[in-house]
């Protein structure tokens, strides 16, 4: 660790994993509650397990990615953080609003929760993702605030790299489109489009210059070769994203009452989203075959070419099957959008948390990279968790095509519920390659414990492979 | 020691003209990533639009014929214009070292999509009047999507254009440094070759 | 003299091969790359931004805004303070644990909505189970309304059948 300050990470990447953790179990719920219906009812009805599965990931993701900028901003600037104080105090506040938001979802009946936190002042729960309280998402904001504040004077009194310039930009880009979460009209359609501002434009839009930023900053360090060459690529992986993906917000508004000319606006820009992730695995596997050493800690890297690739896969691919208005039609609001949406979170947002987390994590326990057998273990997770991942979905994608046959495409159309049982197959084979999944975290966890010597550092000066060191 | 090819072959040197000639594009290629990303988002576009109208063939035909032809025929040749200014003034730094005259060509590159940008307001103001807008109907949907999405290109085209022309009176161009300058104008051209396809496609093709 | 053109030569995939390399390797620099970062980003916020005004302007044809009566608002108020989104979709968008409610409306009517609601949960065992909200007479009916008026968006003929 080269700056001090650097050490306030720590706590928020512990705090990520345990909340993964949380967030797998509730998913685990709510998969077993898709088979047994009633399972945990009334208790844990599914609306609530799932706004804490899906409240968890992002808030998680959100810990990881404060985590990462608290690690890599005073290394990239070159100088210490201006507050840890401070982000070491955000970081309870953080961590405790969101513990009490969750225990409020799970121990109070919603619209009693909504009553006793002031939504009757400004109506802003109850949308998809946007459930938290009003005094929580004034919270997040008041956090996001106080973070944005000691990052960007850190960056200001240091070192400028492309970097951190593009991970400011990702992280102010967040703040901004999460006040749209506070724009609630009466309006249905309108209350639909502008929720997509925070939604679309966060995980297609200024969430990849993060991914981006964490990507390069772990590619940099673990492969030696050149900051222009991992920067200069960088900006062209990200203006690939965003050129297709900001009118791509498109693709959500195919059926939602806005007019009928953004199924082909939709449809072109985001047929093209597959590209810049496509990009993003080129560039991580070139630059790894071009390492100018072999850094020590084998499963960070693992984990950087498992982001691209799962991100290609995931939201590249998947994405694509259903973007295409005519198909979309078809598969709106289906078991489809179910499991794009697990493998691109995963994929994208997931894999890269970890994979900083992987590389930083040693690093502020005082080592280059964890022992070999810390590294096997973590490996082994890696795969378990990522082949699981690839199975929950292509098992809720059969589910999905059957229910698009069964309900959506056939001339004899039949109800929600009598396809539910018909699928049920496929989602009692995704709940079990889910108990793999969390398998696979536990041995994630357990690795953190391992103990053995850390593995020695392999340093050679020479370049590695040549595919491409002319553009250098 | 290694012995070498040309030792036990010994051949004569290959012509100036073609160890130096340059074997790259002019200008930066992340402008020409760029232009590749552009292009492909136009000829996706393109496809898009060929194929709605292969459903619609009568409608197409019928609104074609509500398009100012003469008016997008002078646009043609203003963008054309516009592409052989920026050319000459490339061609007036890099070759004859000469700023103040590949300033000046700039400004008639400037100048010619300015006229490009009147003629298609008169354009839009007239379709505007008719009460023509993009939920008309697919054609009109794709004109105006179309020829917004590239007016949107002229401008920024022409924001780039502006800065080349300050850059290039400073001086801050020389032969075999004029990156920027051959980056600019490949974008340029790319706005220009668009117009080209746009065009034919939307206002004449039948 | 002057030297044959390469490029006259056939496209052969060394050729191609080579031209690719001929293409990386001219100048790259980062400035450019970033210069045309935030040139691409603005200009496609900008466009963004110019369709969403003409959105705007379409709207009131389409999301049935004239039937905005307070009841619908009321009603739009009780859906999102259950958090119905967590099980239903509603235009495709929430939940696929349970039905699609835009257009339930037309689907059951407004007396089976009601009496539906008014007897969960259905105890059936394991079956998915939806909670009993223990809404009032009035709370029923500005929900049928929000419903109602949900149900006469302009969805582009969306969902494909009435099942949804």
């Amino acid at each position: 660790m080269q700056y001090k300050s650097q050490a306030v990470a720590k706590p928020y990447f512990i705090a990520a994993i345990g909340l993964f953790v949380g967030q797998i179990l509730f998913g685990l719920i709510m998969g077993l509650q898709y088979v047994i219906g009633d399972f945990l009812f009334p208790a844990i009805p599914f609306n609530i397990a799932r706004m804490v599965h899906t409240n968890l990931l992002i808030v998680w993701l959100l810990f990881g990615f404060m985590g990462a900028a608290y690690y890599m901003i005073p290394e990239e600037s070159e100088t210490e953080l201006h507050s840890p104080g401070l982000a070491l105090a955000l970081f309870w506040i953080f961590l405790i609003a969101g513990a009490l938001t969750i225990v409020g979802y799970l121990l109070l009946p919603y619209a009693r929760l909504a009553e006793l936190t002031g939504n009757d002042i400004l109506a802003t729960m109850g949308r998809e993702f946007l459930e938290q309280p009003l005094i929580t998402k004034v919270g997040i904001v008041i956090v996001a605030l106080g973070f944005l504040y000691n990052v960007s004077l850190t960056v200001l009194k240091g070192r400028k790299t492309s970097i951190s310039l593009i991970l400011m930009l990702g992280l102010w880009g967040l703040a901004v489109f999460f006040l749209f979460s506070f724009y609630n009209p009466e309006n249905l359609v309108k209350d639909k489009f502008y929720w997509w501002w925070v939604v679309h434009l966060w995980v297609e839009g200024v969430w990849e210059l993060i991914l981006g930023a964490l990507l390069a900053f772990v590619l940099i360090k673990v492969t030696g070769v050149d900051r222009e060459v991992i920067e200069k690529w960088l900006y062209v992986i990200i203006t690939l994203t965003l050129i297709t993906g900001i009118v791509g917000t498109g693709h959500h508004y195919f059926w939602i009452g806005t007019p009928g000319y953004w199924q082909w606006w939709g449809s072109i820009f985001s047929a093209l989203e597959p590209i810049p992730f496509f990009a993003m695995t080129i560039f991580a596997f070139n630059m790894v075959n071009r390492r100018r050493r072999d850094h020590p800690n084998r499963a960070a890297t693992l984990w950087a070419l498992g982001t691209g690739v799962m991100s290609f896969l995931g939201a590249g691919v998947w994405g694509f099957l259903h973007t295409l208005a005519p198909v979309n039609y078809y598969t709106h609001g289906t078991q489809i959008t179910a499991a794009h949406g697990h493998m691109a979170f995963y994929g994208a947002y997931v894999m890269v948390v970890l994979t900083i987390i992987s590389y930083a994590m040693p690093v502020l326990r005082g080592r280059a990279a964890n022992s070999n057998r810390a590294q096997v273990v973590e490996m082994w997770s890696f795969w378990l968790m990522t082949i699981s991942m690839v199975f929950i979905t292509l098992f809720l994608t059969a589910a999905g095509i059957l229910q698009v046959w069964l309900q959506r495409f056939s001339s004899t159309p039949q109800p929600f519920m009598v396809v539910q049982e018909q699928i049920s197959m496929f989602y009692w084979m995704r709940e079990v390659t889910g108990v793999i999944f969390l398998l696979g975290l536990a041995i994630y966890v357990a690795s953190f414990f391992m103990k053995g010597e850390a593995a020695a550092s392999v340093s050679t000066t020479s370049g590695r492979g040549e595919i491409g060191t002319q553009t250098a | 020691m290694r012995t070498t090819l040309s030792e036990l072959a010994p051949l004569p040197a290959p012509p100036a003209s073609v160890a130096a000639g340059p074997t790259h594009p002019p200008g930066d290629l992340a402008v020409w990533f760029f232009i590749l990303a552009e292009l492909l988002v136009f000829a996706v576009f393109f496809a898009a639009y060929a194929f709605a109208r292969a459903h619609d063939v009568a409608l197409f035909n019928a609104m074609q014929e509500q398009l100012d032809r003469p008016g997008g025929a002078l646009n043609t040749v203003l963008l054309i214009t516009a592409s052989w200014c920026v050319a000459r003034a490339v061609q007036a730094v890099c070759e004859q070292n000469h700023a103040a005259l590949g300033a000046r060509w700039l400004a008639g590159g400037i100048a010619c999509g300015g006229g490009f940008l009147i003629v298609k307001c008169i354009e839009y103001a007239d379709k505007f009047a008719a009460g023509i807008n993009l939920s008309t109907n697919t054609f009109w949907m794709f004109y105006l999507s179309l020829t917004f999405f590239h007016f949107m290109h002229v401008i920024l085209g022409m924001v780039i254009l502006a800065v080349l022309w300050a850059q290039t009176r400073r001086g801050i161009y020389t032969p075999g440094h004029a990156n920027g300058l051959e980056s600019g104008a490949a974008y340029w051209h790319m706005v220009d070759l668009v117009w080209i396809v746009l065009f034919p496609l939307v206002y004449v093709m039948r | 003299m002057q030297a044959p053109r390469t490029h006259h030569a056939p496209l052969t995939a060394a050729r191609s091969a080579s031209l690719l390399g001929d293409f990386m390797s001219g100048t790259f620099s980062k400035s450019m790359a970033r210069n045309v970062f935030y040139g691409g980003t603005a200009f496609f916020v900008l466009l963004f931004l110019a369709l969403t005004f003409d959105t705007q302007g379409a709207l009131p044809k389409r999301d049935n805004r004239d039937k905005l009566t307070p009841a619908v608002a009321a009603g739009k108020k009780i859906w999102e303070v259950n958090n119905c989104i967590g099980c239903h979709t509603l235009l495709g968008e929430g939940a696929y644990f349970a039905p699609e409610l835009g257009n339930v409306y037309k689907r059951r009517g407004p007396d089976f909505i009601k009496a539906w609601i008014q007897n969960q949960p259905t105890k059936v065992p394991g079956r998915r189970q939806m909670p009993q909200f223990n809404l009032t007479d009035k709370q029923l009916d500005d929900l049928v309304q929000f419903l109602k008026y949900t149900s006469e968006i302009d969805t582009n003929n969306w969902p494909p059948n009435i099942e949804g």
